[in-house]
């Protein structure tokens, strides 16, 4: 189900008359909320429920004997079990095409003959997401950061909660179970700014990404010719709009929906288009993924702690990885290369080029660095590599001679809407929506909220897809 | 925060602005209809399961859509047909999906449109893929889907502003289709596109009916010519009409050989389409070449004087409500008279 829908609309309605009633206790509840969550996963495709419970009921039972068992060798066992079912999940499901196709690619290569026919395996949705959620579980169970679910309830409402489900914020088990164990009642005041949220998610969405940036990027990345530099720019200053609206408009929702049910989820975006280099950015997009990375797979390499060289290497697989983990392609490798180069040039230049950042250099540092991300972002976009270099190429040979694919006022719509979203990002970098809003009259912001609501309307949208739940 | 006064402040505004917008758009002439998408036609087609031997499924282009009217036809056989028919496509895929993922072995009504049926084959050439999106919706939708769709017909019923269309219309006043009929000077190569608006209303069963200001607006009718006059004269592929005519003969003979009954018919057109129709799909060469290989029963409008006296078209290619209703009790009727279709009020 998605949230920019009319079945959503009623679903949420009846799930916070259902939570809200006198009917149920608190465990009740729970339950009433873990029902609702299946619900919400089943109506995209039943089957692939049984995904889910199998990842429950397996870091379930790791989790229950890591915490009691000392020996170390069953640890790493139960550990290993967990891993591997959810990994495996995550190979088969999404990448089983993609290593099937390097496989023959290989093969053929050395010189055998080998043909296979793509095994057509349906992605289902959001699995990367409850995968990496679920193996935090157990890894920090392990590592014993973080104490045993009290209940099955409790876990299996932390793997499906309904709001973080398909696209995060990819939430750590001692962030979000612990909320499950007391009775949790949003204030009127929580409640209304939940709502507020996931009015300005949506908008995000539906207004600015749907209908405002994603037809520009679709025509620019889906034409087949040589197309000119301005077109080549503009196709991707649209596709980076339109990727933040859509990905941090999802988390907008989920963190207003999970907060009108009394729950707190952490921040997943804080103005990424506004970072100074990359580690920076890092800290501001996808914040959950980031930090997963670092403390799973980043940490776990070496990190810094072995010298300069291996911490090159850790950072650089951690990229390639995290790249691999948006989409089973080689241009996901890249685009995660391209952000593994680039802080490492930023360590680089820290250490040898060191200067200080003011507030006079800041914003052009701001843009060099969103200049940057848009140059990775055609890698991300781009069905493949002759599309990506064909991009790349007349972005920096400004392809006079390109044929043009867009109008004049598409290029005015995306150099407006990106313009005012990177200034946006700029003057919010230090504070967030919910300071600004406190600042601001309730005169002012119940007229934003009724523009933003009254844009929703009238855009109607299609009920597009989130992009991130490919992922 | 004072988060209760904002909301009231919103909600207030809100509810001002939507009934504004909704009555600003109605004085323009504008008025709640259904969209004929995709998820209205995979209602449908889910119907073609529950189907016995005696119901009738109509499948082709925008012609068959407009110009056999359900209530007539029910009203004569008793029966009332399946609408399967889509606007501007081929109607290979839909007709190869029913012979192919279905058991249905009634009557099956197949529109003739010479430039639209024997087009392509070519799955990413717009006529075939257009047809072949909807088939892949009914095979693939959720079940949110059905219920966003379900959820959405009173909306779309009740409200202009919720009656956006699917395809690209300029008369579509949702955002996107407002910022797209903002022009500024043109810079992509090739000719710009006439406006087009839509031209019929549909019902919920996609029963389509030409818009009253189509059939009796002449300036209206015009941009539809236009609209047509720039599709007619544009430089396109040549028909395909092998690929075409051996791939429909495959799925009519594995249809005939379980105990269905195919009916070709081609519907009337006037003007720029009808010569142009005459030049370049010569009724020898295309139609009754494709009668002649597939072995089905086929009416043609202009073999029988009471189809072909019907004042045809407003806008060249369809006809207007009132003379569809004729085209259709002519045409049943005559269908009746050869026995090609079975009337279940007598029998």
């Amino acid at each position: 189900m998605l949230f920019n829908s009319l079945s959503f609309v009623v679903f949420l309605v009846i799930v916070l008359a259902l939570y809200y009633s006198k009917l149920f206790n608190w465990t009740n509840k729970k339950r009433m909320l873990l029902l609702a969550s299946y619900l919400f996963y089943a109506m995209w495709n039943p089957p692939l429920i049984l995904l889910l419970w199998i990842s429950t009921v397996v870091d379930w039972s790791a989790g229950k004997r890591l915490a009691i068992e000392e020996n170390q060798r069953k640890r790493k066992l139960w550990l290993l079990l967990s891993m591997s079912i959810n990994l495996g999940f995550l190979a088969f499901f999404k990448y089983g095409d993609f290593l099937l196709e390097n496989f023959v690619t290989i093969v053929n290569s050395i010189g055998f003959e080998f043909e296979a026919n793509p095994m057509g395996i349906l992605l289902p949705m959001g699995i990367s997401f409850y995968t990496f959620q679920t193996m935090s579980y157990t890894i920090d169970m392990y590592k014993k950061k973080t104490e045993r679910a009290k209940t099955f309830l409790d876990f299996a409402l932390y793997v499906t909660f309904f709001p973080q489900l398909v696209a995060g914020p990819i939430v750590r088990a001692k962030e979000l179970i612990t909320q499950f164990y007391e009775p949790k009642k949003a204030t009127s005041n929580q409640f209304l700014w939940g709502l507020f949220l996931l009015t300005l998610g949506l908008f995000q969405k539906v207004v600015m990404a749907d209908s405002l940036l994603a037809e520009t990027s679709d025509t620019v990345f889906d034409s087949t010719q040589l197309i000119h530099g301005i077109d080549a720019w503009v196709g991707t200053l649209a596709f980076s709009g339109q990727i933040f609206f859509d990905f941090a408009g999802y988390s907008t929702c989920a963190i207003g929906i999970a907060l009108m049910l009394g729950f707190v989820l952490p921040d997943n975006f804080r103005y990424p288009y506004a970072s100074l280099g990359f580690s920076d950015l890092w800290k501001r997009w996808h914040i959950t993924l980031s930090s997963w990375l670092k403390d799973y797979l980043y940490i776990p390499l070496g990190g810094n702690r072995h010298g300069i060289t291996k911490m090159y290497v850790a950072l650089m697989v951690t990229m390639l990885l995290g790249g691999l983990w948006h989409g089973a392609a080689w241009t996901f490798v890249v685009w995660g290369g391209l952000h593994g180069t680039y802080l490492i040039l930023e360590r680089l230049q820290r250490k040898y080029l060191p200067f200080k950042i003011t507030k006079w250099n800041g914003i052009f540092l701001a843009f060099i660095t969103f200049s940057c991300v848009n140059i990775t972002w055609t890698f991300f976009r781009a069905p493949d590599f002759p599309k990506a270099w064909n991009m790349i190429k007349s972005m920096f040979y400004m392809q006079s001679d390109g044929i043009n694919v867009i109008e004049t006022f598409d290029i005015i719509k995306v150099c407006t809407v990106v313009g005012i979203l990177f200034l946006c990002h700029w003057f919010m970098r230090n504070t967030s929506v919910k300071e600004v809003a406190q600042k601001s009259s309730p005169v002012f912001l119940g007229i934003v909220w009724a523009i933003m609501i009254f844009a929703l309307c009238i855009a109607q949208g299609s009920g597009e897809q989130f992009i991130y739940f490919q992922f | 925060m004072k988060l209760k006064q904002s909301f009231l402040i919103a909600s207030t505004l809100l509810f001002l602005a939507l009934i504004t917008w909704e009555i600003y758009w109605r004085s323009q002439g504008y008025y709640p209809t259904i969209d004929d998408n995709k998820a209205l036609w995979a209602v449908q087609r889910s119907k073609v399961e529950f189907l016995t031997s005696e119901d009738v499924i109509l499948t082709g282009s925008s012609r068959v859509h407009f110009d056999i009217q359900l209530d007539v036809f029910e009203d004569i056989t008793g029966k009332r047909p399946l609408q399967l028919a889509v606007p501007g496509s081929s109607p290979l895929p839909i007709f190869h999906d029913i012979v192919n993922n279905t058991e249905f072995n009634g009557t099956i009504i197949v529109g003739v449109t010479p430039p639209l049926f024997f087009s392509t084959t070519y799955p990413k050439a717009e006529p075939w893929h257009r047809a072949q999106s909807k088939v892949e919706h009914y095979h693939d939708r959720t079940f949110a889907e059905r219920l966003n769709h379900q959820l959405s017909l009173p909306l779309q019923s009740n409200l202009v502003m919720m009656s956006g269309h699917e395809e690209n219309s300029d008369e579509n006043i949702d955002l996107k289709g407002l910022l797209r009929n903002i022009k500024f000077k043109k810079r992509t190569p090739g000719p710009a596109y006439p406006p087009f608006f839509e031209f019929g209303d549909v019902s919920i069963d996609r029963n389509v009916r030409m818009s009253e200001q189509c059939a009796t607006d002449t300036v209206f009718a015009n941009k539809i010519k236009n609209a047509w006059k720039f599709i007619l004269t544009s430089e396109g592929p040549p028909p395909d009409k092998n690929s075409t005519t051996n791939y429909f003969a495959k799925d009519a003979k594995k249809f005939t050989e379980r105990g269905g009954n195919l009916i070709l018919v081609r519907c009337p057109s006037s003007g720029m389409f009808y010569g142009g129709e005459k030049q370049f799909f010569s009724r020898e060469t295309f139609f009754d070449s494709l009668v002649n290989v597939t072995q089905a029963r086929a009416y043609h409008y202009e073999d029988y004087e009471q189809l072909k006296s019907i004042d045809c078209c407003p806008e060249w290619s369809h006809l207007s409500a009132e003379n569809a209703d004729i085209f259709t009790k002519e045409l049943v009727n005559v269908m009746l008279e050869d026995g090609a279709i079975t009337n279940y009020k007598t029998k």
